[in-house]
């Protein structure tokens, strides 16, 4: 009886943590609906017998896949979402006629959809860290070890596109007297040296922007 | 009402996790449609990852098959190593145009 009201409870709070992270406008509250989500699914994975798979929801997607998330939330110093006006006027009773139909749909799967017999979740030696263990180390060694392999590729990949390049981008902002810049860029000549140069007056940024006179503010 | 009481009794179904799974992806889906965020976006994908996850683990309590969470404890290493280049990739597109809007990113040249 308990698990019932565990599992409505669980439930229930992934649900609404899910609902606020797409009704919050700021992305960080998003991030820590999310965590919310994350938590409530840990508990009902132990609701289902299956610890190490809830304690390892925890460390890998609370513990550290939202913390990346809210490094670069805050890194980048994400705003708030501006309330944008609607231009198709019959999408929200769409959607509330939508949400009814998935609404009616669960009810009767929940309902109607029986098995021939009420499976008491019993103890089980299926969701224990050894019998994972086991079957990780043995039956599934080769996905295991392309696992790792596609970990680091992703930390190659995720080095590669945060570097800064060593050149101008359209974007970068130069200030006359801090600005450092690659040699070949302040002095023709010298092709492809990237000694560091400190750019120190207007006339050396004049020359690598191509303008004349002071660069507006 | 008899029949609900028993239904209480013998703990949660397995339909009533698959519903609850479909719900959250459901909601996952209809956050990558609305927010004009990249990283919301991305955070609705992740919800999506875990909705399925849960299908996963359910499936595996309930049939006593360890596949399933096998399978799952795969599915999270992947949703990290995408995580992490799915934040550089979020990054560097902040460092070219200086908004993460997706409705403003609407030309491949900068």
């Amino acid at each position: 009886m308990f698990t019932t009201l565990f599992f409505f409870l669980f439930a229930g709070m992934a649900i609404g943590c899910a609902v606020s992270v797409i009704y919050q406008r700021n992305p960080l509250y998003s991030a820590i609906s999310l965590v919310g989500v994350f938590l409530s699914l840990a508990c009902l994975y132990v609701t289902l017998a299956a610890p190490f798979i809830a304690a390892v929801q925890v460390i890998v997607y609370a513990g550290a896949i939202m913390v990346l998330v809210v490094f670069v939330i805050m890194l980048l110093n994400v705003e708030e979402e501006e309330h944008r006006i609607t231009k198709v006027k019959y999408l929200l009773p769409t959607a509330i006629l939508l949400g009814i139909l998935l609404l009616a749909q669960i009810g009767y799967i929940i309902t109607q959809v029986k098995s021939d017999k009420n499976i008491k979740l019993a103890e089980s030696p299926v969701g224990v860290t050894e019998s994972i263990g086991t079957g990780l180390f043995t039956k599934y060694l080769l996905p295991f070890e392309i696992t790792s392999l596609l970990l680091l590729m992703a930390i190659v990949g995720a080095m590669s596109l945060a570097r800064r390049s060593a050149t101008l981008t359209p974007t970068t902002r130069i200030i006359p007297g801090t600005q450092v810049l690659p040699k070949y860029l302040v002095d023709p000549k010298a092709k492809y040296d990237t000694t560091a140069v400190e750019s120190e007056t207007t006339e050396e940024v004049e020359k690598v922007l191509g303008i004349k006179g002071k660069p507006e503010e | 009402m008899n029949e609900l009481k028993a239904m209480f009794e013998a703990g949660p179904q397995l339909p009533w996790y698959l519903a609850l799974s479909a719900i959250l992806f459901t909601i996952g889906v209809a956050g990558v449609v609305i927010k004009r965020n990249v990283i919301s976006m991305f955070m609705c994908i992740e919800l999506m990852l875990n909705a399925v996850n849960l299908t996963f683990v359910a499936f595996s309590s309930y049939f006593r098959d360890v596949n399933g969470q096998l399978f799952v404890f795969i599915v999270m290493t992947v949703a990290a190593a995408e995580a992490a280049v799915g934040l550089g990739i979020i990054i560097a597109i902040f460092r070219n145009r200086e908004s993460l809007d997706v409705d403003e990113a609407n030309i491949l040249k900068l």
